[in-house]
């Protein structure tokens, strides 16, 4: 089966030059124009390849990238102008599988394509990733980056959200102080206790039915906490 | 600390909290600080950053040398030694004479003053003809001149925190204008690259019409990378005015004739009506006007294809008025406040363009002491308004 290639610009001449390219090689082409479009279509069908460009309105291609990696290993790589070495190594960080410096030629981007899919585990969508999560009454839409309760949205800041990932990425794994604060707030703050404490009270405040007795974000004392599996 | 104390530290401190003009904080300050303190002269010295000697920042006379102005003792020397010795110095008359004017028998009180745990100054107050300063007197003053610093240390604070702000405003323009046309200039080059290189691809032919349309797009991006350097130099050179305006006596209404008629054998079939009705005269400069027209005649093809260009001049009171007249698709509200700005562009599926027309008409226009603005009903069409004083006498 063709292989579906997703590409996002806001310029449509770069659409046309990829797409026209991409099609050459047998593959099948859908195209949005910014970064929340692109998060649309790439929920709505099976995507095998993101080509991504930076700098597009509403929602940039690094923010896109993000928004996908909640809950998609699907390989993405990143085409902008922008060459700085600092551009490079966040868009890597942030889950890029390559990264495509503009202007280039048709041929290495086909040859980067190849490479990327070739590395690309067929298996990546199977695993239990889905767009949405949930948990008991909680339910994540990574896409849109919302967290419900029931039927109730639940605004939380941007450490929280990052914070509640954490635990959704890694249900019945205990997780440290260190360990949250360092993939959270960075390894500066490894040893920032409280700052954790006060996070984790939020959350719960925001989440819980009844904070004190928590059923989402469970404390192990001594060890850390954790979301425990919940059996249907 | 009994209560009467506690009332009056608590005074100090809220008159040295206050906001505004620093002379008023510090005068407020020192009428509290004179209620359990009195003095009749109080200076306070700062040292210069650059140079490390004593600079005046602050004196005032309240007491008895009110009137003596600068033959009082205003405690230079005191100062000085107060650095020098980093610590806190008492200066009294050796014999008092009741005979002598009491002016000249100062009691100094010179006291260190820190930023930032580092000595930088002294408060130095003056008593005439005493009294002598208790150890109560000295604790008093010692709080106050540790007030003060953090006064003035929050005041220096503040000021270099205004000019770094400055400063990374013109360097974060400064930035942004490298970084967009290092953007702009790639974004052509980008598709002349990707497009060249798909037509060389080996492994793939295209058809006759892909390739024309490939080259088509290569020639076009060409031209547009050729006509952003020059509007990147031309605009460039309007905002430093080094580019010389022509100014002579100008027949607005023959101006937009002639482009008109340039324009209708460029974009043949374009539907160009005038309605001059001002034949006023003008101090313009010709060429730069007429590129003003121009540049909104192909803005209107590009952006209003097949629809008339209504062209307008009339005069209302001291000023010539413009006017540009689509009935095209018409300018999203959200874009209409941004289309004069350096490298802003409307995306749409045809039109190429630098993102820097609008804004070199804008800049030649505000040359003229003009005025170019739009107006814009989406799915309506828009208008340029572009007002232009007759009288321009005092333009160099």
């Amino acid at each position: 089966m063709a292989k579906r290639i997703l590409i996002v610009d806001d310029e449509p001449r770069y659409l046309r030059l990829l797409e026209a390219n991409l099609r050459t090689e047998g593959y099948e082409v859908v195209t949005a124009s910014d970064g929340l479009q692109a998060v649309d279509v790439f929920t709505n069908q099976p995507i095998d390849l993101v080509l991504m460009d930076v700098m597009m309105p509403k929602l940039d291609g690094f923010g896109a990238t993000q928004r996908i990696r909640e809950f998609s290993n699907t390989p993405i790589i990143i085409l902008t102008a922008k060459g700085d070495e600092q551009d490079r190594v966040r868009g890597l960080d942030l889950g890029a599988d390559d990264y495509l410096v503009k202007p280039f030629s048709a041929t290495e981007l086909l040859a980067r394509v190849r490479a990327v899919l070739r590395r690309a585990q067929p298996t990546a969508e199977v695993g239990g990733q889905s767009r949405f999560f949930t948990h008991g009454s909680l339910k994540i839409d990574f896409a849109r980056a919302e967290v419900w309760k029931g039927e109730t949205a639940i605004s939380l800041s941007a450490t929280e959200y990052r914070l509640l990932l954490q635990f959704a990425h890694h249900v019945g794994k205990i997780m440290s102080s260190e360990d949250l604060l360092t993939s959270v707030w960075g390894p500066e703050y490894r040893t920032d206790k409280e700052i954790l404490w006060v996070s984790i009270a939020r959350l719960r405040q925001k989440l819980e039915d009844d904070a004190h007795s928590p059923i989402h974000i469970v404390t192990r004392s001594g060890l850390g906490y954790l979301m425990p599996p919940i059996e249907d | 600390m009994d209560n009467q104390s506690f009332s009056y530290v608590n005074e100090l401190l809220k008159a040295i909290n206050g906001t505004g003009d620093t002379r008023l904080v510090i005068e407020k300050f020192l009428a509290v600080l004179r209620r359990e303190f009195v003095f009749d002269n109080v200076a306070t010295y700062l040292q210069d950053a650059e140079t490390g000697t004593l600079e005046i920042v602050y004196a005032r006379a309240v007491g008895r040398a009110k009137n003596a102005e600068a033959d009082a003792a205003w405690g230079e020397d005191i100062a000085n030694q107060v650095l020098s010795k980093k610590q806190l110095l008492i200066r009294e008359p050796e014999s008092v004479s009741e005979s002598e004017d009491r002016v000249h028998q100062a009691y100094l009180l010179g006291l260190p003053m820190h930023a930032d745990g580092i000595l930088n100054g002294a408060l130095v107050f003056v008593r005439f003809g005493g009294p002598a300063y208790t150890e109560q007197h000295v604790t008093v003053a010692t709080l106050g001149a540790a007030l003060l610093s953090v006064l003035f240390e929050r005041r220096a604070w503040r000021k270099m925190n205004d000019e770094m702000g400055k400063l990374q405003q013109q360097i974060q323009l400064q930035e942004d204008f490298v970084s967009t046309i290092s953007h702009e200039l790639r974004t052509p080059l980008g598709f002349i690259k990707g497009y060249s290189t798909s037509l060389l691809r080996e492994d793939a032919s295209w058809d006759a019409e892909t390739q024309h349309e490939f080259l088509t797009i290569i020639d076009e991006e060409a031209d547009r990378l050729s006509l952003l350097i020059e509007n990147v130099l031309e605009s460039a050179r309007l905002q430093s005015k080094t580019l010389p305006l022509r100014f002579q006596p100008l027949r607005l209404d023959a101006v937009i004739r002639d482009v008109a008629t340039r324009i209708r054998v460029r974009h043949k079939g374009l539907d160009v009506r005038l309605e001059l009705q001002a034949p006023a005269n003008i101090q313009a400069d010709g060429v730069r006007i007429a590129q003003v027209f121009e540049n909104l005649f192909t803005n209107a093809v590009k952006y209003a294809p097949g629809s008339a260009v209504i062209v307008g001049l009339k005069q209302a009171g001291h000023l010539l008025v413009v006017t540009f007249t689509d009935h095209g698709p018409g300018i999203p509200a959200e874009s209409l406040p941004l289309i004069f700005e350096r490298f802003y562009r409307l995306r749409t599926e045809n039109a190429t363009g630098t993102g820097l027309g609008l804004y070199i008409c804008k800049q030649i226009i505000e040359a003229h002491r003009g005025k170019i603005r739009a107006e814009s009903t989406p799915g309506q069409g828009t208008t340029f308004f572009i007002e232009l004083p007759i009288n321009q006498l005092t333009i160099t």
